[in-house]
C-alpha cells in the first residue's frame, strides 16, 4: 500500500469509528520500521493504546505496574521482545536493541533500533504484539524505504510475514 | 524518523468513546505512578483496591495486617500467633471475621458454625509476595456478596507469574526468622507458580509462642487472567503455645509481668489444605468466571480466658477443636449491552454453593488433656444462593448498580445431645443499589442502599438447652439480616490527591457478640451503627507520598428496636481508628516509610462503665538496593516503645488464691519496640 493509500484507509477509519458509536473499541498496534543514513541503523517505533497495554499486563501478572519505573517497563520489554522480531535472509533473528519507551494517558510508544543494519537485510518480520492477547488486534507495519511506505498488516491469522 | 501516518492512526484510535465493550471487566493500571484511581470503577466511597506495590510497602508483624490497607480496618492479635486475628472495622469488634468476609484466590476464608467464633478468618496461610492485588468494600452494597459481608469485604488475588523469581530470609527479635522462596518458570505453555514458605516467631512473652509455620503453593495456569485457567494447591501448618489475655490486677499488684501468661498450656496447632481452580473467558460482549475448590481445614486450640473460676481444682482450661472439609463453586456470566454511544449496561448473574462437613467440640481440659464434654456435634452446612445484578451508564454523569440476591441455607447439626440436634432451613432475600452522580470530570457522589446478612452458628439454629446449664435455651434464626444507607463523595480535584468522603448507617437484626469467659459468639440484641469516615492518598511527587485515614463510629445495641433511643454499648465495638502514612522512595538505593497507627477506645461493658484506652503505635521500615537484584530492609515495630493494650475485654476470672471471682480488665499487651531485618534477592 502506498502512503497515500494508506492514510486513505485512515480517514476511512476514523470517519467510521467516529460515527457509529464505539459499539466495540477497536484494537491497533502500529509499527514504523525505517532506516537512518546518519546512524546506519534500522529504527523501530511502535505505538500502543495504553489501555490495551494496561490489560494486557493486568492479565498477565495480576497486578497494576508503573511504566515510568524502569524495572516495570522491563517486564513490557520482555513480553515485547517475546512477541516481535525481524529475522534476516538466513533466519537469524536481529538483535534490535531496547532504547526506551514513553507513556502518556493514551498511548505507549517504544522505541528499538538494530544497529548498522540496512533495511535490505530485513526477510522476516514477526508482530505479535497484543495479538495474544486480543483476538481482534491489528498491527500494522509500515516499512519506510527511501520515502516510500510498505504497509504490512499482522493478525492473529498472520503473524509473521516477508519484509521483501 | 518518519511517524507521518502515526498521526493519522492516532487520531483513529483515540477518536473512540471513552466506554468501551472490552472495557468492563478491567480495572485501571497505572500508568501515572500514583495509587490507581477508582474514579469511573468504585461504586461507594468504601471501596477500593491496593496494588502490588503498596502491599508490598506496608509493615506488616503479621500476614493479617495486609488487611489495614483497608481504610478504617484495624488486626491485632489476643493470642499466640497461630491463632485468627482480631479484626476492627466500621465500629464493629468483628472478633475472629465475623461481619468481615474475606477471600484468598476465590476461595472463602471465613469458617461458618466454628468451634471457636462464628466466621473465623485465620489468614496465616497469606503468603505476602505472591498478592498481586487486594480489592475492598465497606458496607452491604453488592449483590455479589454474602455472608459476613455487611462490614466489610476484603479480597486477596495472587498472581498467576511473579515479575521475578524471589528469595528472602529474614531474622528479627524476640525469635522472628523468615524464609520463603517463590517463582513463575514458564512450563508447557503455561506459567508454574510456586512458593515455599518457613517461619519461627516466639513474642516477647514469658513463655515464647514458638510459634513455627510451614506454608506452601502451587499453581499452574494457562492463558490470561481474563483469558484462562489456574489450578491450584496450598498447604498451611502452624503450631504454638499461646499467651492469651491476662487480669490486669494481677499486673497491678505484681502477682505477674506484663508479658506473663496464667495457663502455660494454651497454645494450638492448625492445617489447611486447599485444591481450587478458576476458569474465566472474556470477549466484546461478555465475560463468564467459574471457580471452584475445596479446602480441609483443622484446628485444635486450648483457650482458658477464666483460670480457676469454674473449676478451682483443674482450672477452667477448654478445647475447641474443629475439622472440616469446605466444598464449594461459584460461577458469574455477565452480557454488556452497548445501547447507544452514553447508554451502556452490564447484566451479571451468578450462583454461589457451599457446603461444609464439620466436626467441633467444645470439651474442658486440663493442660491439653480432655476431662469433660460440654458438646461435641457433627455439622452439615450447605448454602446456595443466586444474584443478579445490573450496572448501567446512564450518561457520562450518572451510573447506578442494581442487584439483588436470594440465599438459602440448611443447617443439620448431629450431636452428643439429642434435643440440641436437628435441621434448620433459612433463606433470605436482600436488595442493593448504588447510583453515582458525577457531572463534574474529577469528583464522584455514591449514594448506596443495601441489605446484607451474616449466618449464624447452625448449632444455635436447632438448641433448646444450653450444653453447660441445661437451661432451656429458643433456637436462634439461621440467617440475620442488616441494612445500610451510605452517602459518600470520591474527588481527585486537588492535584496528585485522592479524597474521600462516607457517611454510612448500619442496621443489625441481632448482633454477633464475642463471650469473653465463654470462648464463643452469641446472637444478641439488633444494633445500629453510624459512621463517617475519611481517606486520602497524597503524592505531591514522585518519590513522596502520604496517606491519612481516620474513621469514627457509634455502635449502640437496642433491647428492642433500634427506632427508639438506646445508650447500650457494644462491648469492644471500636469508636475511632486513624493511620498516617508516609513513604520515600527516591531514585537512588534508599527508601523508607513511617505508619502512625491510632487504634480508638472501645466501651468494655454496655453501660460504658469500664473503657479500653486508645493507642498510638509507630512502625517503620528503611530498604537499601544492594545491587540490582538485591535489596536489605529493616523493619521497626511499635518504634516509640508504647505499653499499650492489641485488646480488652471486661468480665469475671478468678486466679489462683483469689477466694471469689473478680470483674476485672483482661488485656493482651501489644509488642513491644522490636526489628527486623531482610535480604531480598530477585531475578
Amino acid at each position: 500500500m502506498t502512503l497515500r493509500g494508506f492514510k486513505g484507509m485512515c480517514l476511512a477509519l476514523l470517519l467510521c469509528v467516529s460515527t457509529a458509536a464505539s459499539a466495540h473499541r477497536f484494537h491497533f498496534g502500529m509499527t514504523d520500521i525505517s532506516y537512518n543514513e546518519r546512524t546506519k541503523s534500522t529504527e523501530i517505533v511502535h505505538t500502543y493504546t495504553a489501555h490495551d497495554i494496561e490489560a494486557l499486563l493486568l492479565n498477565l501478572y495480576q497486578r497494576q505496574f508503573d511504566l515510568s519505573d524502569p524495572e516495570d517497563q522491563d517486564v513490557l520489554r520482555k513480553y515485547v521482545e517475546r512477541q516481535f522480531w525481524l529475522a534476516a535472509q538466513d533466519a537469524t533473528r536481529l538483535p534490535a536493541r531496547w532504547i526506551g519507551m514513553t507513556v502518556d494517558a493514551n498511548s505507549v510508544v517504544i522505541y528499538q533500533e538494530i544497529e548498522n543494519t540496512p533495511l535490505s537485510r530485513l526477510a522476516t518480520i514477526r508482530q505479535g504484539v497484543l495479538i495474544d492477547f486480543l483476538p481482534e488486534q491489528i498491527n500494522t507495519v509500515n516499512l519506510n524505504q527511501g520515502g516510500a511506505v510498505r504497509s504490512l498488516t499482522f493478525t492473529r491469522q498472520a503473524l509473521e510475514q516477508p519484509a521483501q | 524518523m518518519i511517524l507521518r501516518p502515526i498521526a493519522c492512526v492516532l487520531a483513529a484510535l483515540f477518536a473512540t468513546s471513552p466506554v468501551h465493550a472490552d472495557d468492563f471487566q478491567l480495572q485501571r493500571v497505572l500508568v501515572e505512578g500514583a495509587r490507581a484511581s477508582q474514579l469511573g470503577i468504585a461504586d461507594s466511597a468504601g471501596a477500593g483496591s491496593a496494588g502490588a506495590r503498596e502491599l508490598a510497602g506496608r509493615i506488616a508483624y503479621r500476614p493479617g495486617e495486609l488487611l489495614e490497607v483497608t481504610p478504617g480496618l484495624i488486626a491485632s492479635q489476643h493470642s499466640g500467633e497461630g491463632k485468627a486475628n482480631q479484626f476492627y472495622l466500621r465500629g464493629f469488634n468483628l472478633d475472629h471475621g465475623t461481619d468481615l468476609a474475606t477471600w484468598v484466590d476465590g476461595m472463602p476464608v471465613n469458617q461458618r458454625s466454628h468451634a471457636h467464633g462464628q466466621g473465623w478468618t485465620d489468614l496465616n496461610f497469606l503468603i505476602p509476595e505472591l498478592v498481586g492485588r487486594l480489592d475492598y468494600r465497606k458496607g452491604p452494597y453488592s449483590a455479589r456478596e454474602g455472608d459476613f459481608s455487611s462490614a466489610g469485604v476484603a479480597s486477596l488475588t495472587y498472581a498467576n507469574r511473579l515479575v521475578k523469581d524471589i528469595a528472602s530470609v529474614t531474622a528479627g527479635q524476640d525469635g522472628y526468622r523468615r524464609a520463603m522462596i517463590a517463582g513463575s518458570p514458564e512450563v508447557a505453555g503455561g506459567s508454574l507458580l510456586y512458593a515455599l514458605e518457613a517461619m519461627h516467631n516466639d513474642g516477647p512473652w514469658t513463655r515464647p509462642d514458638d510459634y513455627r509455620k510451614f506454608n506452601a503453593v502451587l499453581r499452574y495456569s494457562r492463558g490470561f487472567a481474563n483469558n484462562g485457567w489456574s489450578v491450584t494447591a496450598m498447604g498451611y501448618r502452624g503450631e504454638w503455645n499461646a499467651t492469651d489475655q491476662i487480669p490486669l490486677r494481677a499486673v497491678r499488684d505484681g502477682r505477674i509481668g506484663r508479658f506473663d501468661l496464667v495457663d502455660d498450656s494454651d497454645g494450638g496447632q492448625a492445617r489447611r489444605l486447599s485444591l481450587s481452580g478458576i476458569w474465566r473467558r472474556t470477549d466484546a460482549d461478555s465475560a463468564s468466571k467459574v471457580s471452584a475448590y475445596a479446602i480441609r481445614n483443622q484446628l485444635e486450640l486450648f483457650s482458658n480466658f477464666t483460670y480457676f473460676l469454674d473449676n478451682p481444682v483443674d482450672g477452667d482450661q477448654f478445647a475447641q477443636p474443629d475439622r472440616r472439609v469446605t466444598t464449594g463453586l461459584d460461577a458469574t456470566h455477565t452480557w454488556h449491552m452497548h445501547r447507544s454511544a452514553q447508554l451502556s449496561s452490564d447484566l451479571t448473574v451468578g450462583a454461589q454453593l457451599q457446603n461444609d462437613n464439620i466436626f467441633n467440640g467444645l470439651y474442658d481440659t486440663r493442660r491439653r488433656q480432655r476431662i469433660a464434654t460440654t458438646r461435641e456435634d457433627h455439622i452439615v452446612e450447605t448454602s446456595g444462593a443466586v444474584f443478579i445484578e445490573s450496572a448501567t451508564r446512564w450518561s457520562d454523569a450518572l451510573r447506578t448498580v442494581a442487584g439483588v440476591r436470594a440465599s438459602n441455607y440448611r443447617f443439620r447439626v448431629d450431636g452428643d445431645r439429642p434435643e440440641n440436634a436437628g435441621t434448620a432451613h433459612d433463606t433470605l432475600v436482600t436488595p442493593t443499589l448504588n447510583i453515582v452522580y458525577g457531572p463534574w470530570a474529577s469528583t464522584e457522589l455514591y449514594a448506596n442502599y443495601g441489605q446484607g446478612f451474616h449466618s449464624n452458628d447452625a448449632r444455635g439454629t436447632v438448641a433448646t438447652v444450653d450444653p453447660k446449664t441445661l437451661d432451656a435455651v429458643d433456637p436462634t434464626p439461621g440467617l440475620v439480616r442488616s441494612r445500610g444507607y451510605e452517602f459518600g463523595i470520591r474527588t481527585e480535584a486537588i492535584p496528585k490527591m485522592q479524597t474521600s468522603l462516607a457517611v454510612y448507617r448500619l442496621d443489625f437484626d441481632s448482633e454477633l457478640t464475642y463471650i469473653g469467659d465463654a470462648g464463643n459468639t452469641e446472637a444478641g440484641d439488633p444494633s445500629r451503627r453510624y459512621g463517617i469516615e475519611f481517606s486520602n492518598y497524597y503524592r505531591p511527587l514522585k518519590w513522596l507520598s502520604i496517606d491519612l485515614d481516620a474513621a469514627w463510629a457509634r455502635a449502640r445495641s437496642c433491647a428492642h428496636s433500634c427506632e427508639r433511643h438506646s445508650d447500650n454499648r457494644i462491648p469492644g465495638a471500636i469508636e475511632g481508628v486513624a493511620q498516617l502514612g508516609v513513604t520515600v522512595d527516591p531514585s537512588g538505593p534508599s527508601s523508607g516509610s513511617l505508619r502512625l497507627r491510632w487504634f480508638g477506645p472501645r466501651p468494655l461493658i454496655e453501660d460504658d462503665s469500664v473503657r479500653s484506652n486508645a493507642s498510638l503505635t509507630l512502625n517503620g521500615r528503611i530498604g537499601y538496593r544492594l545491587a540490582n537484584d538485591l535489596r536489605l530492609e529493616l523493619e521497626g515495630f511499635n518504634l516509640t516503645n508504647r505499653r499499650a493494650s492489641a485488646i480488652d475485654y471486661f468480665y469475671e476470672s478468678q486466679l489462683q488464691g483469689e477466694a471469689a471471682p473478680v470483674a476485672d480488665v483482661h488485656f493482651h499487651p501489644i509488642e513491644p519496640r522490636s526489628l527486623r531485618l531482610t535480604l531480598v534477592k530477585q531475578w
